[in-house]
Parts: C-alpha cells; sequence; structure tokens
C-alpha cells in the first residue's frame, strides 16, 4: 500500500496551508517552465511525474514542499533516459550555487517556444476514437474494486470497497496513459460518474447529505 | 551542505535548502540550453503565458457573464468548452474537459484532487499551494466543512456540500452564489469580487 494513493481521509493532520500564491519562491517558476517544455516537447508526460511521486517515501511526500518534490522527480527521470548526466548536472549545480548570478547560456533551440505555446493551448485530450459498450448504466449501483498495489493509479484509495451510484456514463472512451505501468487504466475504456454519500464511506461522520462524486474507469467497477 | 546518500547511492537532494534548489534549476535549465531541447526565452515564455492569458481572470469574467445572462449560464452548464468561446476564451492544457457547478442557497460545490492536483488551468491558471497541499487534499473529502472553516468560511449546517475529487478526464470549477446587494453592476465590476477560491468552493463571493 502506497500512501500517496489514499491520502483521502487521513485524520490528525491538523490545519491545512492555506498558501494562495502559485509559487513562492523564483526557482519554482523556472522549474515549472522546464517541466513545461519537457511535456511541450514530448520529453515526459503528467504520468511520469506522478509515478515519482508515488514511488517516494510517504513521509518525505508530506515533508517537503511541492515544487521541491518537482525538482527532485524531475532530475531523477531526466537522468535515468540519459537526457542528462549526473555529474554534469551536479558539477553545474555546484557552479550556480558558488556563482548564484552566474549567466545562463544564450544558447539554445528558438523554436521550441513557440511549440510550447501551442500545446499549452492545444492540451492532450485523452480521447480516443474507439468503440466502446459501457457495461454499467445510469442509477445503477456499483462497487469499487480493492485493485492490487500498482506503480501508479487513478483510483483514490478512499473509494475502494465503496458502493456508490452511476450520475453518468461518460459517452466516449478515455485513455489515461500507456506510457507507464498502471492498474489497467492504460486501454481506452469508459468512465463513470459515480456518486458516493460522504457517510457510505465514513460512518462516523456527523449526520449530514454531503456528497462525493468521483469520476472512475470502468475497470476500477464492478456491479453492487 | 549534507552529502548523505539513501539506498541506491544517490545524494538526497531533497534534504537541501533553498539556494541548492535554485543552483539545481538553473543548472538544469542551463543543461537544456546547452544540449537545444529550450530556448532561451521559453521560460519567461511560459511564466508570461500563466501571468497574463491562462489565470484566474478568465474564470472571473465567466462567472460574471453567467451571473448577468440567464442563457448564458444555461450553455455555460451544459457545455463548458463551447461556452466560453463566446467570450473569446481559449481552452487548452488541462482544461480538455471541463465542467461547470453551480452552487445555489442549498448546494455548496467543491473541487479536490487527491490524488495529485489535477485543476481548470484555462479557467484559473495555475493550482496555488493551498489545493497541492497532502492536508487539504486529505481532509477535503472527509471533513469538507471543517477545511472551509481553515479558509474562514462557516457554512451554514443546512447547505449541502458536494465534492468533486476529479481523477480522470474531467477538470470541474465551480460557479459560486452571486452575492446580494450587486444588482445592477456590471460585469467586470462583478469579476473583480471572485476570488480564486471561490471558484473552487473555498470561499464566497461577498460585495
Amino acid at each position: 500500500m502506497k500512501l500517496q494513493q489514499y491520502l483521502g481521509g487521513l485524520e490528525n493532520l491538523g490545519p491545512v496551508n492555506v498558501e494562495k500564491r502559485v509559487f513562492v519562491e523564483d526557482w519554482e517558476a523556472r522549474l515549472f517552465g522546464v517541466h513545461m517544455t519537457m511535456m511541450g516537447t514530448g520529453i515526459w508526460a503528467w504520468p511520469h511525474l506522478r509515478v515519482k511521486a508515488e514511488g517516494m517515501n510517504p513521509l518525505d511526500y508530506f515533508k517537503y514542499r511541492y515544487y521541491i518534490k518537482w525538482l527532485g522527480g524531475m532530475c531523477a527521470f531526466l537522468i535515468e533516459r540519459g537526457y542528462i548526466d549526473e555529474n554534469e548536472l551536479d558539477e553545474l549545480t555546484a557552479h550556480f550555487l558558488a556563482n548564484p548570478d552566474a549567466p545562463l547560456p544564450e544558447k539554445g533551440n528558438k523554436n521550441i517556444t513557440d511549440k510550447v505555446v501551442d500545446y499549452l493551448w492545444t492540451g492532450d485530450d485523452p480521447y480516443r476514437d474507439v468503440v466502446i459498450n459501457p457495461i454499467f448504466r445510469e442509477g445503477q449501483r456499483v462497487q469499487v474494486k480493492d485493485m492490487p498495489s500498482a506503480v501508479h493509479t487513478r483510483l483514490p484509495g478512499y473509494l475502494r470497497n465503496k458502493i456508490g451510484v452511476v450520475d453518468e456514463v461518460y459517452p466516449k472512451a478515455i485513455l489515461y496513459s500507456d506510457s507507464v505501468p498502471t492498474d489497467s487504466v492504460s486501454t481506452p475504456q469508459p468512465i463513470y460518474r459515480v456518486k458516493f454519500m460522504t457517510r457510505d464511506i465514513w460512518a462516523d461522520i456527523p449526520d449530514t447529505d454531503d456528497i462525493i462524486y468521483n469520476d472512475c474507469f470502468e475497470t476500477y467497477l464492478e456491479a453492487a | 551542505m549534507s552529502t548523505e546518500k539513501d539506498k541506491h547511492g544517490h545524494h538526497d537532494h531533497l534534504r537541501e535548502g533553498e539556494s541548492y534548489y535554485a543552483a539545481r534549476t538553473k543548472a538544469l535549465e542551463s543543461l537544456f540550453r546547452e544540449k537545444k531541447l529550450i530556448g532561451t526565452d521559453t521560460v519567461d515564455r511560459v511564466i508570461n503565458f500563466f501571468d497574463l492569458e491562462m489565470g484566474p481572470f478568465n474564470g472571473a469574467k465567466v462567472c460574471a457573464r453567467a451571473w448577468t445572462d440567464g442563457e448564458f449560464k444555461k450553455r455555460l452548464l451544459d457545455d463548458c468548452n463551447a461556452a466560453i468561446a463566446e467570450l473569446g476564451l481559449r481552452d487548452g492544457i488541462e482544461g480538455e474537459n471541463l465542467k461547470v457547478v453551480e452552487c445555489t442557497p442549498k448546494v455548496h460545490h467543491m473541487v479536490s484532487c487527491t490524488l495529485c492536483s489535477c485543476w481548470p488551468w484555462p479557467l484559473l491558471g495555475l493550482p496555488p499551494y493551498w489545493f497541492k497541499d497532502p492536508v487539504f487534499r486529505a481532509r477535503v473529502v472527509r471533513e469538507p466543512r471543517e477545511v472551509l472553516k481553515d479558509f474562514g468560511v462557516e457554512l451554514d449546517p443546512s447547505v449541502r456540500v458536494e465534492v468533486w475529487d476529479s481523477s480522470a478526464q474531467i477538470r470541474y470549477f465551480v460557479l459560486p452564489n452571486r452575492p446580494e446587494g450587486t444588482e445592477g453592476w456590471d460585469e467586470e465590476k462583478l469579476a473583480a469580487l471572485i476570488s480564486t477560491e471561490a471558484m473552487q468552493g473555498l470561499d464566497l463571493v461577498t460585495a
């Protein structure tokens, strides 16, 4: 079991850090720019980053700020895939640590900026043009399966074994990712919006009519 | 400077400090430039894109129009991607499939992503830190009313809370209740009232 895949419902964590900024250090914005370049030029995609996050020591996952974790994940991926050399990165890091105002090289590929901006406007629609025959219908009771632990999942842990009602059957097939190992969301399949009564998930909370909706991949569901 | 190694023999770089993270980020961009994997202006352009083109000002514009034009609101709730184009707004990354959920005096909507940080970029830009906080993500599904209190919002107990936990293709956006006392206000004045947090259900709009 990976804690990062089971965050929903954890208790005793104290108050939320209500930090309304997107970046709290200048380097975070620049790191984000490099990340977007990696996305827009096909070096990586979200699932690669999530594999790194879900593979972390869970205590470290809670300890380190969001973009510190991105920095670790991005560097590890780029080294593993041979885009950069670890020693080269370490040496250059030491150089900029000793000379924080040293300039960046005036080199690069000027075509990449437009490519990245085009990607931002186009996105990456997960719909796939394949015929689907959804096995559940609107209004049907479904139970969420307890899937085996995976490198990467799109199933929130707190919903496992819980029963909900299909609220909407989305009309088209969705492919989550075929580039990383997942618990079977790597083939195009139907998606259902499932409605859960929050009290059906946690019986010990105050009695309200509160609701949780989650979009579930078909592979995660069975008839209840 | 820490040089502890983990079980794989790598330096445990996460334990370093801000100046280290800044230097390593600069080293990364420098290597990308050397290897021609990036342009000299790419990072600045991406930052500028989210300052000026994809940001919460888009979402606020959409809310203000929905509050003042009932027919537009219907189209927005029916097909968000098509409706925002009427305002000259574009969708794109992390907004290929947008859905708007409308608050009423009896139902309050909140958005979460307990697995990562799914967020409707074309309407709100990039997610702020609170949305990505593991504590927020852990608590919002089980105790949404208590989480709201951390944001200074107290909901009437008679209001039902509906949490939209994103994990697949849809990116959710909350249309908050229009505040009282704004009758006759124009869209620009209304849009200025709306926070990013209100458009994910973590704030109420007041005039």
